[in-house]
């Protein structure tokens, strides 16, 4: 008995065969039941998500017949009808394991280090575990799946820093303010990203949010939105005595805030910090102004960059992330401490 | 363990204090990203000897330890030291050592030249409770300047890195720069306010002699101190000066501080033991006020 897992994800197969072989929610344990029937596996879950779907099981075949077995079910489930090679990926022990012990800590996530698949790994086990499709084995591998990540968190840099263009300017908001909760965002332009971004300031404290745009139908949509309130776009420059923040994202063709028309507004805040997002192509916002006292100015290269930075950062963690999980999978193998005892109990 | 002074556990201090300036440095090449407690420990290793020099000087003065300029120089970095070792425990403060720990490791130095602490000399008659107010209450101004000084030095670091869009400004476990400049702020205040009833109470000290108080040397020089800080102050407070500039002036008006400090109290005659006796009016004078920061005492003796 061994734990055997196979399945396609970004790293393998293009997001059209990924829908294809998607389980929705409400039929993963009707897909359960179906595989333990078949006699495949003894115990079974499945990981079904938008980069990815997998199945672990618990098999007395040899790895060669489970995985042929595995291919079978996954193709008749889903009807599929095309020819399926390089896309579907099987490891059997103890390769099954660290690959489960590497999805659990983010390593083999789109975005490295991100904790979004721990959640939605253990919602595949709680599945599995309450209709008693999992038993000793698949328990306590996943168990220890989820205890590892937990440990890479806290051990290493692999979810450290802001690795979207959102999160970098909450994190650089939050290194300029002390707290969020006592500063408004202005949010010029009522685009995609910016709306994003307010989003996120707001996840991190911030309360007031004023939107301007050209179109005040949209600003005051974008406005109600975001619990906040809409202004003309005439008016933007008066609120700049007010706010701290301003993320600014119009299809201007040319500087809508430059050095001079921002020195005499600065002058009126006191020189309170003011943080300048601007994440408009062409930019909205001349960088000239970051050479004034208390200005702070970022343009979407400069969150990129740093986006790029924590990355690479996150990358060279891999390495001492790896090493604990080869630890922890070695350990989890040991003849006493992996039960035999196979099946749900 | 006779042979074991209150200089040579002053020593030891100093010695723990450049080791944590050494480990400063690492972590200031690291980019202040491990945020850990050596450099902290290290700190508190020497800041518990320095007390135990102190302890030990003032127990054979019994009285408080601030007699010479060695003894003032000592107790302005206790008292820096100390505030370091508070402040740290802040969240996200712990870098405060590492900034800290340079000044303090320099200072004590300067502090363990045998000419600022000599041998030999008369017993000290620096006693009183407004004396050890004023002795007490400046040098612990001196040490809030010193900690805001550090602080601001944080400030412009971080403030620096978010400028020129410097990746360590966010990787650091630094504070936010809002934080560093309320709590220079706030320690400038302490400092300004503990640094005018140290003034105010040597004003009321009774002394003889033909210096007139607002003729000496070193409180010309604390008036001016006292006022580049109210400046400071005003300015910032109420007047919208940038944070940037603001903690430039606080590194600076300490750099001063610490660069006169010694020279004018040797100007001083308010400030010297045994002051020349002065000839007004085909009178001789000679100025009785006892020893408070003289270099030529030594409780030693």
């Amino acid at each position: 008995m061994s734990v055997v897992v196979i399945g396609l994800s970004h790293r393998s197969a293009p997001v059209e065969l990924r829908e294809r072989f998607a389980f929705a929610g409400e039929t993963i344990p009707v897909a359960l039941q179906a595989l333990r029937d078949s006699g495949i596996a003894s115990e079974a879950a499945i990981l079904s998500t938008c980069n990815r779907v997998e199945i672990y099981t618990v098999t007395s075949l040899a790895p060669e017949a489970a995985f042929a077995e595995l291919k079978k079910f996954l193709v008749a489930h889903h009807a599929f009808e095309g020819s399926l090679n390089e896309e579907l990926y099987t490891l059997a022990e103890p390769h099954s394991l660290h690959h489960l012990f590497k999805v659990a800590a983010g390593l083999d996530s789109m975005v490295i280090g991100e904790t979004e698949i721990f959640g939605q790994l253990k919602q595949a086990y709680e599945i599995a575990f309450t209709h008693k499709h999992t038993g000793a084995r698949l328990n306590k591998a996943f168990q220890r799946a989820f205890n590892v990540a937990k440990h890479i968190r806290t051990e290493t840099n692999i979810q450290r820093g802001s690795v979207s263009v959102m999160s970098a300017a909450v994190e650089l908001a939050e290194k300029i303010f002390s707290s969020l909760a006592e500063h408004e965002v202005l949010v010029i332009g009522a685009g995609e990203t910016s709306e994003k971004t307010a989003r996120a300031l707001q996840s991190r404290g911030v309360k007031k949010i004023t939107v301007t745009n050209r179109s005040p139908a949209r600003a005051a949509a974008l406005a109600a939105e975001l619990g906040g309130r809409a202004v003309p776009f005439e008016q933007w420059p008066e609120e700049f005595e007010r706010i701290d923040i301003a993320i600014s994202s119009t299809a201007a063709p040319q500087h809508i805030l430059d050095r001079a028309k921002l020195e005499p507004l600065m002058k009126r805040r006191k020189n309170r910090p003011l943080l300048l997002i601007d994440i408009a192509v062409p930019r909205d916002i001349d960088p000239a102004v970051n050479a004034l006292e208390n200005v702070y100015l970022y343009n979407v290269d400069d969150l990129q960059s740093i986006a790029a930075e924590y990355l690479k950062l996150r990358q060279e963690e891999v390495a001492r992330c790896e090493k604990i999980i080869a630890e922890k999978v070695a350990a989890l193998l040991e003849v006493n401490r992996f039960s035999t005892t196979d099946g749900p109990r | 363990m006779a042979w074991f002074t209150d200089r040579h556990c002053f020593l030891l201090a100093v010695t723990f204090y450049g080791l944590s300036t050494l480990y400063s440095v690492f972590l200031w090449r690291k980019g202040f990203r491990r945020d850990d407690w050596v450099n902290y420990c290290l700190l508190a290793g020497g800041v518990a000897l320095h007390t135990l020099a102190m302890t030990k000087r003032g127990l054979s003065l019994h009285s408080c330890p601030v007699n010479n300029l060695y003894e003032a120089t000592t107790f302005l970095l206790w008292a820096l030291g100390l505030a370091s070792l508070a402040y740290a425990l802040l969240p996200r403060f712990k870098f405060i050592c590492a900034f800290a720990a340079p000044l303090l490791f320099t200072v004590g130095i300067f502090a363990l030249m045998p000419s600022l602490d000599p041998p030999h000399g008369p017993k000290p008659e620096f006693s009183g409770a407004l004396r050890s107010l004023h002795a007490a209450t400046i040098l612990q101004a001196y040490g809030a300047f010193g900690l805001a000084a550090v602080a601001a030095m944080m400030f412009l670091v971080e403030q620096r890195d978010l400028k020129i869009h410097k990746l360590r400004a966010l990787l650091s476990f630094l504070p936010s720069i809002q934080r560093l400049e309320l709590i220079t702020t706030r320690l400038v205040a302490v400092g300004f306010v503990l640094l005018t009833v140290g003034l105010v109470a040597g004003s009321a000290l009774p002394r003889q002699g033909a210096t007139a108080y607002f003729a000496d040397t070193k409180v010309l020089w604390s008036a001016l101190i006292w006022l580049v800080y109210l400046e400071a102050l005003v300015a910032h407070k109420f007047f919208g000066r940038p944070a940037r500039r603001f903690a430039l002036g606080v590194v600076i008006a300490f750099v001063f501080l610490l660069l006169t400090f010694g020279v004018t109290n040797m100007l001083s005659p308010l400030h010297q033991e045994n002051p020349p006796p002065t000839v007004r009016d085909g009178q001789i004078t000679v100025a009785l006020v006892p020893a408070a920061l003289h270099p030529s005492f030594s409780p030693r003796a």
